[in-house]
């Protein structure tokens, strides 16, 4: 054989290789596409059967005891589930029970592998709600796998089931960011059933080498916002340490509010740390208080530029805070009159100035805001 | 023997639809089925229903767009509109556009179909 007939030679193995694989991928697809089609036929039938039941729970259609093992049938079953509320879903609550579908779903995930198996278990579990699998979702918070872990958290904060509250808490400290960050989420859901696990949880483990837990914690404190918990969580403030633990507090008592909140956080304008003295100005506007204003006003002459906008965004919001503003147009501090013209851009006040102005209605604050604006400098 | 009422269901879940499907024709209703917006509007033009529930957030035209195009077209069919989306503006919105109730997914079934026979005897 001569080179070219040795080229021909291998490019003709290389087509017929092409063709094969293209050849096993084209039936692959298919055979997957008409499995799809034959799952989701079984399923529109299995839905057909399972509305019956729930429109008329007399109703007697039979229901194969096999159907237990078809994924088309656990699928209709949580598609049902996540379409209904209210006790009907014992209905669907009796017929999980009746068929085993929890057990079947909590040995696939106690098995060893294959790892989409026992994913899909834990979806299931998950979605199915039901109280049974409670305690093998708390047994697999500890597995090996982050998403079943989260997917194990999921299920149980759809159940509300609140003793696994302390469990999930438990491990915060052990959980990369991404499963902690959906912990949290699971944990928001549980409200004000979660708090003071929370409260307790922060108290014993802050400060102790690493805090990214003590943080998330702290911040679902904050996205539940409830009230009780903003003194105590206020008091940890000079307890903690770590500048992060205090600026996630202060954060989060923003979000909690209340006027136990408000004294705490206006005490931190003076903290010696700009970024504790920006987060509390921005706190303070988030809840809104006017007894904070007087100090906000002070700050608006703070040496750092975030404490200053911070400041001036939270007056901007606060009842009494735009007159503040207006006034501060006229401090000697040429830092405080730019903030508080930003800020009050930025609310809207610039826009109500010149359309007042327009209309021959300005007022002598509108006018000094317009100059300032325009030429910098006040009118008289 | 009086003719049965008919109603529109309009949703791209097909849970939803075989349930409601179910529970409605068990009471004696005639229903159909619309996949998604655009399909529900076509529909709804033919003016032979006399109640329609629409899902808020359907493939195609939104729930609120197909009762806007329905009154648009002089078409006034009462509308309960199906939804997971909670926010008041939704719901605020729905209302102002002529929706003649809201009800959050998921849904307590037999509460539904109250709404629907008080509808279909008003």
């Amino acid at each position: 054989m001569n080179g070219t007939q040795i080229a021909l030679l291998a490019v003709g193995i290389v087509f017929v290789v092409d063709v094969v694989l293209l050849f096993g991928l084209i039936t692959l697809k298919t055979v997957h596409r008409r499995r799809m089609e034959r799952h989701d036929r079984r399923r529109s039938a299995y839905l057909g059967v399972l509305s019956r039941r729930m429109a008329f729970p007399l109703h007697t259609d039979y229901i194969d005891p096999k159907v237990v093992s078809d994924g088309a049938f656990l699928d209709a079953v949580i598609d049902l589930r996540n379409t209904m509320a209210g006790p009907e879903i014992e209905t669907l609550a009796g017929i999980i029970d009746r068929y085993g579908l929890v057990k079947r779903q909590a040995a696939h995930l106690r098995s060893r592998f294959p790892l989409g198996r026992r994913l899909r278990a834990a979806v299931s579990l998950a979605e199915m709600g039901d109280e049974s699998s409670a305690p093998v979702l708390i047994e697999y918070l500890n597995d090996r796998e982050p998403e079943i872990r989260i997917q194990c958290a999921r299920g149980l904060g759809r159940m509300q089931h609140t003793p696994a509250i302390d469990a999930i808490i438990d491990r915060f400290g052990e959980e990369s960011p991404w499963v902690r960050s959906r912990f949290a989420d699971t944990l928001v859901g549980f409200g004000a059933g979660a708090v003071w696990s929370l409260l307790a949880y922060i108290r014993v483990n802050h400060d102790h080498g690493e805090n990214e837990g003590v943080i998330e914690a702290i911040r679902v404190l904050g996205t539940i916002g409830e009230r009780d918990i903003g003194p105590p969580l206020s008091e940890l403030l000079s307890v903690f340490q770590d500048p992060e633990l205090k600026i996630a507090t202060i954060d989060a008592l923003g979000y909690i509010g209340g006027p136990l909140a408000v004294t705490p956080l206006i005490g931190f304008l003076d903290a010696d740390d700009w970024r504790l003295r920006a987060k509390a100005a921005h706190s303070l506007g988030e809840i809104g208080d006017p007894l904070a204003n007087p100090s906000l006003r002070t700050s608006l002459e703070d040496d750092n530029w975030w404490v200053r906008r911070n400041s001036a965004a939270a007056l901007a919001g606060i009842s009494g805070g735009v007159e503040l503003l207006h006034e501060a147009l006229h401090a000697g501090d040429m830092f405080a009159r730019d903030a508080a013209a930003e800020a009050l851009a930025d609310c809207g006040e610039l826009g109500k100035a010149r359309e007042r102005q327009e209309r021959g209605q300005a007022t002598v604050a509108d006018l000094q805001l317009l100059s300032f604006m325009t030429e910098d400098v006040l009118v008289p | 023997m009086s003719q049965a009422r008919k109603v529109l269901v309009a949703d791209d879940s097909e849970a939803v639809t075989t349930l409601l499907v179910t529970a409605l024709e068990m009471a004696g209703y005639e229903v159909t089925i619309a996949k998604n917006g655009n399909e529900a509007y076509e529909m709804g033009k033919t003016g032979e229903f006399d109640l329609a529930l629409l899902d808020h957030l359907m493939p195609g035209l939104l729930g609120i767009e197909v009762i806007a195009k329905w009154q648009a077209d002089g078409l006034e069919i009462p509308v309960i509109m199906l939804s997971g989306v909670d926010d008041e503006r939704t719901i605020v919105d729905s209302l102002d556009l002529g929706a003649v109730d809201f009800v959050r997914k998921p849904f307590r079934l037999p509460e539904l179909m109250a709404r629907i026979r008080q509808r279909l005897r008003d």
